[in-house]
């Protein structure tokens, strides 16, 4: 299995009050509750985090866009990577990713990635996502009911501007380009495609349809997406879909400690300045025409596996450290606990590409990179082993290939 | 159920409540929902043929995917009222109905003999934003009414007891078609086309409506060769329910003019 090093690009200094007084972390928060020297800090301090665990044996580094919030300060993740792209050696660059319907024309994005995989020598992971109803639909103004039309415009250009060896005109309902012969092209032959998604079938069809990998990037844990996930690969049976557990992204909270009381102490207090500063509004959450009337119904009747008086406590900050932990929030404690935890989460749900969020909210620099430490010197080699008979080709070849000649042959397929 | 099969472009089974006779008036609802059997719109039956469709993604009714703009949907209701062998029809549209209306006037100008706007969409005032009727279903649900919401809004939903989502689905259909003509702002290029219309018309607006303050209405008629104002007090973006009796005389009056 495959481990990819995140963090969400949080604001690290919200006022204690922030998650209580805001309607929402997203659209409309007073952007003055944001130092733009601090975000620099922040910036810079993410940046030597994924730099460390580059060198730790992650195969790859993380990256993900969201526009106006708090909780996600990336609405470039490209910026961010191209630094990544000239400064680091054997992790693949996830972009997970660029939102494709909000960019006019959307070449700009076979560019952008293109240049990304050209400048870190082909460690590119080109994650496409429709975006949150936020990002799309509030920040971008993209009428909901089309997001889905302009999304797969935009990956058919853009995954033909990758490949065609002519200039060709490209004649869309959304974009309309006569002439389309990007420069640079991607280094590599077939650039991994990744889509996340939030539990609509329409996506589990396309990215089936296409042998992409799916995506599904809660911070909610295992308890509340074990429907979701499962419902995944069971629709993928069903419909005689690719089985292979690579084609799984997940994100797990991750806090490593040299014994489980110093966890407690070092990430009770992130952990729940990370959940309790996102209020989301629910009519920024739930626009009319984002979700197709066959999800929609589909959710309305998807098992609860958790009960909504422990998700209002979990949103509010209100479980205990091990509450989060037992309900699959955060996997927490030494690294034979984190193991052993992450071990069952990947076998029972099937997930071959794990997120690793190893720094949430406003934990220290300091923590981190000792989370960083101990689990990528104690837990991930430990790991390897899990589905490691089944081929990935949704992770970049030369990412593979150093990190197995730099960290040890379990290190790839 | 009506079928309209326009060639090359495809079919929309359409709901049409329909009733009376006489001159012909096509109704063309608001962003949230057809209202059904309302009474206004039985009472202007009482001296019309009333044809009220229900848009295309709105409700039963289908072809929304044929859309691309608001003009396919004024080209869309120019055919419909041509399906029904009518050379001229009084076009009355509120709301997002009300934009249709106007594109329709404007676009075939001899199909609208007369027109009536009420508390309609289309333009966009910088001095003066309106609410978004997408933004906090409490708010807006507030903004609409002059003396708050009645207990049962009009409406064509049919309940189906066997469907306990039903509601929520129909709701998020209706108001998710809307987007496409009302997202993010509720403007889609329609003041360069109001100098345009030659139907006298009859900009009909609930004064108290927090959607679309009365100035939206007052530009409107700025906009439109002949047009008149009518402001309903005590009302608000759904005049024809809370003023029910000064709308269909105002109407009505205007009409037979």
């Amino acid at each position: 299995m495959k481990f990819h090093w995140f963090a969400q690009q949080y604001y690290s200094k919200l006022p204690p009050e922030y998650g209580d007084t805001v309607d929402s972390s997203w659209v409309t928060p007073p952007a003055s509750y944001a130092d733009p020297r601090q975000v620099g800090e922040d910036y810079h301090t993410y940046i030597r985090l994924m730099q460390q665990a580059d060198g730790l044996g992650w195969d790859s580094l993380l990256l993900n866009e969201h526009h106006q919030t708090s909780l996600a300060m990336t609405p470039s993740p490209n910026l961010i990577a191209s630094i990544l792209a000239a400064t680091t050696e054997n992790a693949a660059i996830a972009l997970c990713g660029n939102s494709l319907a909000l960019y006019n024309p959307p070449i700009r994005v076979a560019e952008e990635i293109a240049m990304l995989d050209a400048l870190s020598g082909g460690r590119i992971i080109a994650g496409i996502v429709f975006g949150t109803p936020m990002d799309s639909a509030f920040s971008y103004g993209v009428p909901p009911v089309e997001l889905r039309e302009r999304f797969h415009e935009a990956r058919e250009l853009i995954t033909r501007a990758w490949k065609a060896e002519e200039p060709f005109a490209f004649n869309g309902k959304y974009t309309k380009l006569r002439y389309v012969n990007p420069w640079p092209r991607p280094i590599q032959d077939e650039i991994p495609v990744w889509i996340p998604g939030s539990g609509s079938v329409e996506t589990w069809d396309v990215v089936n349809a296409l042998d992409y990998c799916y995506g599904y990037l809660s911070f909610s844990g295992k308890q509340s997406a074990e429907p979701i996930v499962k419902g995944f690969w069971e629709h993928t049976r069903a419909t005689g879909g690719n089985m292979n557990p690579n084609r799984m992204a997940f994100t797990q909270v991750i806090c490593c400690a040299d014994t489980d009381e110093e966890a407690e102490r070092q990430y009770s207090d992130a952990v729940k300045y990370f959940y309790r500063q996102n209020p989301t509004a629910i009519w920024q959450a739930t626009p009319p025409g984002y979700t197709s009337q066959a999800s929609i119904r589909e959710n309305l009747t998807r098992a609860k596996t958790i009960s909504a008086e422990e998700r209002l406590k979990a949103q509010r900050g209100e479980l205990s450290f091990w509450e989060y932990d037992e309900l699959g929030y955060i996997i927490a404690g030494t690294p034979e606990r984190v193991e052993q935890r992450v071990r069952e989460l990947v076998t029972d749900l099937r997930i071959g590409q794990l997120i690793t969020c190893m720094h949430v909210g406003d934990l220290a620099e300091d923590v981190t990179a000792k989370n960083n430490h101990l689990f990528g010197t104690q837990v991930i080699p430990k790991l390897r082993d899990v589905w490691a008979d089944e081929e990935d080709r949704w992770t970049p070849k030369v990412s593979q290939e150093r990190v197995a000649a730099r960290f040890g042959p379990h290190a790839t397929v | 159920m009506t079928t309209l099969e326009i060639p090359n472009i495809g079919t929309f089974d359409v709901e049409l409540w329909e009733e009376g006779s006489g001159a012909p008036l096509l109704y063309l609802h608001g962003y949230e929902r057809h209202p059904g059997g309302a009474g206004f719109l039985k009472r202007l039956a009482a001296d019309h043929r009333v044809l009220a469709p229900e848009q295309p993604g709105y409700g039963n009714s289908t072809g929304f995917e044929h859309f691309t703009d608001v003009h396919d949907v004024a080209l869309f209701y120019r055919e419909l009222v041509e399906s029904w062998g009518l050379e001229s029809v009084d076009v009355v549209g509120h709301s997002l109905g009300g934009m249709f209306a106007a594109e329709l006037a404007a676009i075939a100008p001899r199909l609208v003999r007369r027109l009536v706007l009420v508390n309609a969409y289309g333009l966009w005032l910088d001095d003066e934003p309106s609410l978004d009727p997408f933004g906090p279903a409490d708010q807006v649900k507030a903004a609409k009414w002059h003396a708050g919401p009645p207990d049962v809004e009009p409406t064509n939903f049919v309940p189906d007891p066997d469907d306990p989502h039903a509601p929520i689905l129909f709701s998020a259909r209706n108001l998710g078609s809307a987007t496409k003509f009302m997202w993010p702002i509720a403007e889609r290029g329609l003041r360069r086309r109001l100098p345009l219309v030659d139907a006298p018309t009859l900009v009909v607006h609930g004064t108290s409506d927090g959607l679309l303050p009365v100035s939206y209405a007052e530009e409107f008629v700025r906009l439109i060769p002949d047009a008149r104002l009518h402001r309903i007090e005590a009302a608000g973006h759904y005049p024809m329910v809370e003023q029910e009796d000064e709308f269909v005389s105002a109407v009505s009056t205007f009409l037979a003019g």
